[in-house]
């Protein structure tokens, strides 16, 4: 189990915080994304693993009209 | 600092974009029927740390042409741009005044950074007036040329008043000190068609275009409320006029009630430091930092340079955010067939999109080559401005509609019959709906087969408004005043009428679901002029982020964004280069959604330009001050209280079955978990009624607590502390308001 | 099209040359007395390498010019018309070489004319002007 912008989520091994936006279908360019309080960088998505029991923050800011 | 890999190749358009059909032929005759009704002469000036300290006031009806000073009072409490319109208006006008009486005016204002050509979004021009559908005033930030040419020219705002005996148009020229009012009787109606004419006939040679910009609006601001103005500038490189809306409220209706045809401007030659500011290196470096931060980052974050505004619809699709069907649903299966990919394909990407000089976001697209296939110009070819995130919304997935070209042509068509595409989007999205539940049928409707999706109905619809017959002229009269004709004819449930019309304060809602963001509900509800995202854009800090998890949290933010976001229309700022483009390390900052490095850029550029000294905190303080002015102003208009600050229940939660059963899951999970009932065994009718109760109680403890951040009593009123704490107890009227409504 | 190139293994990055290029550029191309604004920069990194800093007239700054003030001469060469720029920067912010300047004390942008006058002044015949063809327009 893990825990996405307070939500409870399914972990399962081996999980990336690319699987995680995949998982939650979260398509939006502008993101600040932290895994237990530490920042990940957009070109480290892929490779940065989300461990058991991890706290992900993925902030979506703002665009548009 | 090369294009990240990450990105996409740009797919090219294969449309000549130097072709479409001219309209200029027959320009001598339209010309020589101009009879000149009034003339006088003034002294150009250039600005002074951006401002030129004079406004022009013309009245259309007397012909009274008058210079007026800016006083240093106007300087400190209103700043500029829509803080002129404001005062300008209060002073015109009295609590008994309406939209088409003679005293009503219409000012336009660029503000004292406008006219910049360093940083990105510095051309805005701000346009007030009282709006025939609020009966309170509206404002609206608009790009093109006129606003800065207006203040190169020598006014910090233009005053318009009374109404003309026949149709005029108000010619200023910057170059010769010359301000004209000509009787106009031949002119073409529409826009793309006048702004084309007019920026050639009185463009003194070719190199000349760029320095004219035409004001104007068509015919469907002649018969519907819903008018909107188009300001024009020049494009060189496809050989045409471009132009941009001042959309919401109404204002090309009062515009043309006025008979107001057009309004030119001729300019003096643009270069880089007509505002003269006060410290141009600063303006200059951080204009030339936020250019490279697009370069570096826009292809790898929004592709505002590809896409403009549209770069949202799948992501609005995906977050279950984009109106579809009359706000009913937040997605729809055919959206891919108007995403941003569509848009990419079918606008040109090699050439310059800016709507000012400087913008590097440039995200004023155009997709040429469309040949039209309805309406008094079928068969035309043309260049079709956007589609913005709102039209390819309002006028796409709200009305069902998923054909692009259907959209581009219904887009086009709002454009040049000068009406609001957001407004008639939604409004379209209404009767649709309403036709969906038997209010309206095809007897009612004279014939159109409103069905959800009929492009070609709603096109029909939109020309008969422009002709000024059938139900067209019903529909342009907006959804507040449909409302009232549907039920006195005692065509469908009043009650359903008011849950399902996306209305507050007679405005139509911009295109955004803002039921699962409470927030939001309150971004659009308690704005000053109407549902307009402009004010605050909460939807992922609050719906997604889960940021703002207490009713405290969602107030501070109901107070910071709409002030943040008021101070661009002081100013003649773009809202759009603040965050459709981020610094690389603004994940690292303290509070990334404000996008600290931006905001410090603009105190810098204003800084710079007025050399006027503030810092973040002045920033907001400034704002506060137009910002209640116009809640007073409201109140002032017998609106502005708390009971117009209450959204239609579709904003706020399902109103039918079939809404609450197509996301069951979602709100019996929040029956159990937020409202503490266990909906199992209950019907939809029953679940729909408890999910209401809880959500507009909800909403109410919201509004108590935006109010009381706000400084306002639980009636919507700043309090005398507030008023005296902003400088606004200098204007006796407003005490005494704030006095009678109990602040 | 005229495009000025360096041979890197040729300049000494002015240990020895005063920087006669950058100075010839600025007094003799753009009449101003400082080298540090010559539309050139040679950059001494202190371990016997270094960077130039040149335009190679790619034309990217013409494709986001707003007011069409630049374009290309009958040599290929990417001029500005200052009648018609309005200051705007994007040429700066947008050229990767970092090649477009600016002088604070005017308000117009400057670049290299591909001229060859710092050709001339290089002592260790480190550049020169060579005839390339024109790349085609990208989209930006
Ligand atoms: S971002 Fe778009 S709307 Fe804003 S100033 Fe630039 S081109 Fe105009
Ligand atoms: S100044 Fe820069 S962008 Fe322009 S041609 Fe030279 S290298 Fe290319
Ligand atoms: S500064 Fe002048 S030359 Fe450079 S892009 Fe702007 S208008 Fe063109
Ligand atoms: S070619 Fe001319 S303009 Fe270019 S760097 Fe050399 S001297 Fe300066």
């Amino acid at each position: 189990m893990i825990t996405v912008n307070g939500d409870k989520a399914a972990w399962s091994p081996g999980m990336s915080v690319q699987d995680v936006l995949r998982a939650r279908n979260f398509k939006f360019p502008l993101l600040v994304i932290k895994v237990d309080g530490a920042l990940v960088q957009p070109r480290d998505y892929a490779a940065t693993p989300v461990p058991d029991g991890a706290v992900v923050e993925v902030i979506h800011l703002m665009s548009g009209g | 600092m090369s294009h990240p890999e990450s990105s996409t190749p740009i797919v090219r358009c294969e449309v000549d974009f130097t072709q479409r059909t001219e309209y200029h032929h027959g320009m001598e005759a339209i010309k020589a029927a101009h009879k000149l009704l009034a003339e006088a002469t003034f002294t150009p000036t250039l600005p002074d740390k951006g401002y030129t300290n004079r406004t022009l006031y013309v009245n259309v009806g007397t012909r009274e042409i008058m210079e007026k000073p800016v006083t240093q009072q106007m300087k400190d409490i209103f700043l500029g741009g829509r803080g002129f319109g404001l005062w300008h208006l209060w002073n015109a006008v009295t609590p008994a005044t309406r939209w088409n009486d003679p005293a009503n005016e219409i000012i336009i204002s660029p503000g004292p950074v406008s006219g910049t050509t360093q940083y990105a979004g510095s051309g805005k021009s701000l346009v007030v007036t009282l709006s025939p559908q609020t009966d309170i005033p509206i404002d609206s930030n608009v790009g093109g040329y006129f606003g800065p040419l207006l203040k190169f020219s020598g006014f910090d705002a233009l005053e318009l008043q009374g109404k003309a005996d026949q149709d005029v148009i108000l010619f200023i020229d910057g170059q010769k000190g010359v301000i004209r009012i000509e009787a106009a009787p031949l002119e073409p109606v529409d826009s793309h068609v006048l702004a084309e004419v007019l920026t050639r006939m009185y463009a003194e040679d070719d190199a000349d275009r760029v320095n004219i910009s035409v004001v104007s609006t068509g015919a469907g601001a002649d018969h519907s409320l819903i008018g909107m103005l188009n300001f024009s500038w020049w494009d060189h490189r496809r050989g045409c006029v471009r132009l941009k809306q001042a959309g919401r409220g109404g204002i090309g209706t009062v515009f043309r009630d006025k008979r107001i045809r057009a309004l030119v401007c001729r300019g003096p030659v643009v270069k880089g430091g007509l505002n003269n500011p006060a410290d141009p290196e600063t303006i200059a470096r951080t204009g030339i930092k936020f250019h490279k931060e697009m370069r570096a980052n826009d292809d790898s974050q929004c592709k505002m340079r590809r896409n403009g505004t549209a770069h949202i619809v799948e992501i609005m699709d995906a977050y279950d955010l984009l109106p579809t069907h009359n706000f009913q649903y937040g997605s729809h299966p055919d959206t891919h067939r108007i995403a941003s990919p569509v848009w990419q394909a079918r606008c040109t990407q090699e050439t310059v999109d800016g709507c000012w000089y400087g913008c590097s976001m440039a995200c004023a697209k155009g997709a040429d080559g469309l040949v039209l296939k309805t309406g008094p110009y079928k068969g035309h070819t043309v260049t079709v401005d956007g589609p913005e995130y709102e039209n390819a919304a309002g006028l796409g997935s709200n009305s069902g509609v998923f054909d692009p070209d259907d959209l581009l042509e219904l887009n086009f068509y709002c454009d040049t019959y000068g009406i609001c595409t957001i407004t008639w989007g939604t409004l379209t999205a209404f009767v649709m709906e309403c036709y969906q539940r038997g209010i309206l049928n095809l007897e009612r409707t004279g014939g159109l087969d409103l069905t959800w999706g009929n492009a070609a109905a709603d096109l029909e619809m939109m020309h008969q408004m422009a002709r000024g017959e059938g139900f067209g002229l019903i529909a342009g009269q907006g959804i507040h005043k449909m409302k009232a004709i549907f039920e006195a004819r005692g065509w469908g449930d009043p009650k359903l009428m008011a849950d399902i019309g996306m209305e507050c304060k007679g405005l139509e809602y911009s295109q955004y679901m803002s039921k699962e963001s409470l927030a939001q509900q309150g971004g659009y509800a308690l704005t000053n002029k109407g549902p307009q995202h402009d004010e605050a854009w909460l939807i992922f800090m609050d719906m997604v982020n889960k940021q703002l998890p207490t009713f405290e949290d969602k107030a501070e933010a109901l107070y910071y964004f709409p002030l943040f976001r008021t101070w661009f229309g002081l100013n003649g700022f773009c809202k759009l280069p603040w965050n459709d483009v981020v610094p690389s390390d603004n994940a690292s900052t303290s509070e990334p959604a404000k996008v600290p490095e931006h905001v410090q850029n603009y105190v810098d550029v204003f800084s710079a330009t007025t050399g006027i000294r503030i810092d973040k905190d002045e920033l907001i303080h400034q704002s506060a001050k137009v910002y209640n002015f116009q809640r007073i102003f409201n109140i002032r208009m017998g609106k502005g209280t708390r009971s117009f600050d209450i959204p239609p229940y579709r904003s706020v939660g399902p109103v039918t079955r079939e809404e609450y059963e197509s996301r069951a899951e979602r709100y019996d999970k929040q029956m159990m978990e937020e409202i503490g009932v266990d909906p199992a065994g209950r019907t939809t009718d029953e679940k729909i009624a408890i999910t209401r109760d809880h959500r507009m109680k909800r909403y109410n403890s919201l509004v108590d607590a935006v109010y009381l951040r706000r400084g306002w009593t639980p009636d919507g009123v700043p309090t005398l502390a507030r008023i005296q704490e902003l400088g606004l107890d200098a204007f006796p009227e407003v005490v005494e308001i704030v006095k009678n409504h109990g602040g | 099209m005229r495009q000025l190139r360096i041979d890197l293994t040729k300049c000494n990055y002015g240990r020895d040359c005063h920087h006669e290029c950058e100075s010839d550029c600025a007094t003799k191309v753009f009449k101003v007395d400082d080298p540090a604004l010559a539309a050139l920069h040679i950059r001494d990194h202190g371990d016997g390498k270094g960077t130039a800093i040149l335009c190679d007239q790619c034309g990217d700054c013409v494709v986001v010019c707003p007011a069409e003030a630049l374009k290309r001469n009958r040599l290929g060469v990417v001029m500005i018309n200052k009648k018609l720029c309005v200051g705007c920067y994007m040429c700066i912010g947008f050229c990767e070489k970092e090649a477009f300047e600016r002088n604070p004390d005017w308000i117009e942008p400057y670049k290299c004319t591909s001229c060859g006058i710092c050709v001339k002044a290089c002592p260790h015949a480190a550049l020169e002007i060579v005839e390339v063809p024109e790349p085609a327009p990208r989209i930006i």
